[in-house]
């Protein structure tokens, strides 16, 4: 298989996951573009060990395809009837760019648990009391990326 | 990366965790970070930024030093 190939497996991947909400399947996908399952599973593979998205570690299918969470998160993005849910806050605010739409971000403060919401305008994300704490030096963000 | 009310609940959670204090954005930093990173994800040229274009997009966005380096 090839790069373009990858390329049309991401393009298929990314745009049904913002269709529906929800992340497609393999089996999903290699319908959808129509090509074989197991290229299909491949392509995920590469994208995978070029960090374009990560994989659940035993059934291979989609768990990040980021900044998508497949999975729910206390980062849940609203635009117009659909939410999505990011991994992180900052995936969270990278949907929103990604769908340069505006959006609404719920969540709560990590600490506390508090409710706090972040609303994104016209490309500028509205002034709220809060901050945003990494963790993990840059570096480092890709030894555990669930973690990070 | 996680949300938190202000500097106070970042210390209350990282005696918590046990984990070390990190570094902070403010949430339009953050904002800028998203949009520089994932803007074009769903453009069939998107590609992985270099560690060069990360670390000029980190500097651009005022986050520089030891913690924010790329480089081992």
């Amino acid at each position: 298989m090839t790069n373009s190939f990858d390329t049309r497996v991401r393009l298929a991947l990314y745009r049904e996951f913002v269709r529906t909400s929800e992340p497609p399947t393999i089996k999903s996908l290699a319908e959808t573009m129509p090509a074989p399952a197991d290229d299909v599973l491949a392509a995920l593979e590469r994208l995978a060990a070029a960090k374009a998205i990560v994989l659940q570690p035993e059934s291979r299918e989609i768990l990040m395809a980021n900044p998508l969470s497949a999975v729910p998160t206390p980062y849940r993005v609203r635009i117009q009837d659909r939410s999505y849910f990011g991994s992180c806050v900052w995936d969270a605010l990278g949907i929103i760019a990604m769908l340069q739409s505006d959006a609404v971000l719920d969540t709560s403060c990590a600490c506390c648990g508090e409710a706090m919401t972040i609303g994104v305008h016209r490309g500028h994300a509205a002034p709220i009391d809060g901050i945003i704490h990494f963790a993990i030096p840059a570096k480092r963000w890709w030894e555990n990326i669930v973690f990070t | 990366m996680l949300l938190f009310r202000g500097e106070e609940h970042v210390d209350r959670w990282c005696t918590q965790w046990s984990q070390p204090r990190g570094a902070t954005l403010t949430v339009d930093q953050a904002w800028q970070l998203a949009d520089a990173w994932y803007r074009n994800k769903m453009n069939p040229d998107w590609r992985r930024a270099t560690v060069d274009e990360t670390e000029n997009l980190l500097t651009q966005l005022g986050l520089t030093g030891p913690f924010w380096s790329l480089r081992a």
